[in-house]
């Protein structure tokens, strides 16, 4: 599914944020990407979804290789790549129905969906979506209603109607009420063994890591520190990749480099 | 005791240099006008004599002369101008402020930063700041010159003014939307189109309705002004009075614009109030 070999991202002349010498995703895996804040997790998504152009090495997802595939590949594997942001990015003033309508845009036709009209079979995969998220009794609601956790639920309706081979989740519950963040998580696994997708995911806290991924990459300084199923993964693990966080002068600089990180909902 | 907070530095020369500066427009604006209080207190008594001869307003339906001798009145009385009239000033700033609405659409997507490439945004906004430096009344004057006399260039001079004006205001609000949400368009596989119409528009439609009913209000306040150059509508209405000395029949098409012009006001802020 995702094949990387000798990557390394840069950001003008500053060391490299990810330098990852090779790493494999097998299709319906599902993955945590864990480290401190700045170690290059949200990049790397950014990077297998082809937001980020490495400065070099090779990224294959689904079988194209993102550096040199044509534009028209590109599209087409993009469509298949489902991501689930910290923010949610739903839009406001819409309804629920309405922005999971959005997951169908890649597949609609162009001037109908500018239009507002979508086929029977996208609001039918729509509102399944919806149910499968459980906002079934909220589908005509406004999104900017809802709380943090069903917004994010939203969100993630909006990825499931994508219909997507791959789902990438940026830190998706760093935003919403801790108390709903073991729901969300466990929501997207549930959609990701229903849809047989593969998951990556990045969070912030090891336990939850632990619960619900079977494999844990552990990112430190844009390097893979430790890449095991979560068994496996020990207390040392965990005190050496998180050895000092955020007050590194490394991770203080990679944190600033990109706006947005810390900003909280 | 804790040190004092360092002043920021050069901070009391900056602003002693603005406030010379501006007062010192002032005083450049106030010499070059040749603004003397005395002046407008001496001319006390014209100023009396005048709104002595527009009152009262002629408020009269009939066509013939008041002293009841029959004979007809060199020109029909304002109220019936008035009602002829005060529909085409209305439609010149309808019309004018829908079509230059519907291309500000246009180009305000084309000037927004965030939307296009900087080859396609540079330019438009260059063209939109071009369109808006030509003020209504002289497009006017120029369309009247081209076209001839009638509703049709004051229509084409306020389209066009608004253009420039709504397209740069349509861009900055462009401008301000999530641009995560445009990404997350982007995720699903969204063209450039469609991208626009989820990730933007929904973002900004309030704001873009507000800003066209404002410019509506605006639009209609030159729709009456244009008579002036020869537009039709109630400014030329004022203007063939005032051309009479005829100055009751000007007061009473003044007290009309005033009237119409607050009735579109109260309108457009009623409606705006909705829109939030």
């Amino acid at each position: 599914m995702i094949r990387i070999e000798y990557l390394e991202v840069q950001y003008g002349r500053n060391p490299p944020v990810l330098s990852i010498d090779a790493l494999t995703i097998k299709a319906g895996e599902r993955v945590a990407v864990i480290g401190p804040s700045g170690a290059g997790k949200s990049t790397l998504l950014r990077t297998i979804k082809g937001y980020v152009r490495p400065a070099q090495g090779k990224v294959e997802v689904m079988g194209v290789n993102f550096m040199t595939a044509r534009r028209r590949d590109r599209r087409r594997i993009n469509r298949r790549i489902g991501l689930v942001y910290q923010q949610f990015h739903l839009v406001r003033r819409l309804t629920v129905l309405q922005n999971v309508l959005c997951g169908r845009l890649g597949v609609t036709s162009r001037w109908r969906s500018c239009l507002g009209m979508f086929s029977a079979e996208d609001r039918r995969i729509a509102w399944s979506a919806i149910c499968e998220v459980g906002l079934r009794d909220q589908v005509h609601q406004r999104s900017d209603s809802l709380s943090g956790g069903e917004q994010q639920r939203v969100a993630v309706a909006r990825v499931v109607a994508q219909q997507p081979a791959l789902i990438l989740a940026d830190e998706p519950v760093s935003s919403v009420d801790p108390a709903w963040a073991e729901d969300l998580l466990e929501l997207i696994a549930e959609v990701q063994r229903h849809h047989q997708a593969t998951l990556v995911m990045s969070l912030h806290q090891p336990d939850l890591a632990r619960r619900f991924a079977e494999r844990i990459i552990g990112l430190r300084n844009g390097r893979v520190v430790f890449d095991d199923k979560p068994a496996k993964v020990t207390e040392a693990n965990l005190k050496e990749l998180y050895r000092g966080d955020a007050s590194l002068p490394f991770n203080g600089a990679a944190g600033r480099s990109r706006p947005g990180r810390t900003r909280t909902a | 005791m804790p040190p004092a907070v360092p002043d920021r530095a050069g901070r009391a020369l900056r602003r002693t240099a603005l406030a010379t500066f501006v007062l010192g427009l002032i005083v450049w604006s106030w010499v070059g006008t040749e603004m003397n209080l005395l002046h407008l207190v001496d001319s006390g008594p014209r100023i009396a004599d005048f709104l002595d001869r527009m009152l009262p307003p002629d408020l009269t339906w009939q066509t013939t002369e008041p002293d009841g001798t029959g004979v007809r009145r060199p020109f029909p009385p304002p109220l019936r101008i008035a009602a002829a009239v005060v529909g085409v000033t209305l439609q010149i700033a309808l019309l004018g402020t829908a079509l230059g609405t519907l291309a500000a659409l246009g180009l305000g997507l084309l000037g927004a930063e965030n939307l296009t490439p900087h080859w396609v945004h540079h330019p438009v906004k260059i063209a939109m700041a071009l369109l808006r430096s030509i003020p209504v009344i002289l497009l006017a004057l120029l369309f009247v010159a081209a076209l001839g006399l009638g509703p049709l260039p004051g229509v084409l001079a306020i389209a066009i003014h608004s253009i420039g004006m709504l397209g740069k205001l349509f861009a900055e609000e462009c401008e301000t939307a999530d641009p995560g949400v445009w990404e997350a368009m982007d995720s699903a596989g969204s063209n450039w189109f469609q991208k626009v119409r989820y990730a933007v528009w929904p973002q900004v439609a309030p704001q873009i309705f507000s800003l066209t009913l404002f410019r509506l209000d605006m639009n209609l306040r030159e729709s009456a002004v244009l008579g002036l150059v020869g537009v039709a509508g109630l400014g030329l209405a004022i203007e063939n009075y005032r051309a009479v000395f005829d100055y009751p029949s000007v007061a009473t098409l003044v007290i009309i614009t005033m009237l119409v012009v607050l009735v579109v006001d109260q309108i457009s802020v009623h409606i705006r109030r909705l829109l939030k």
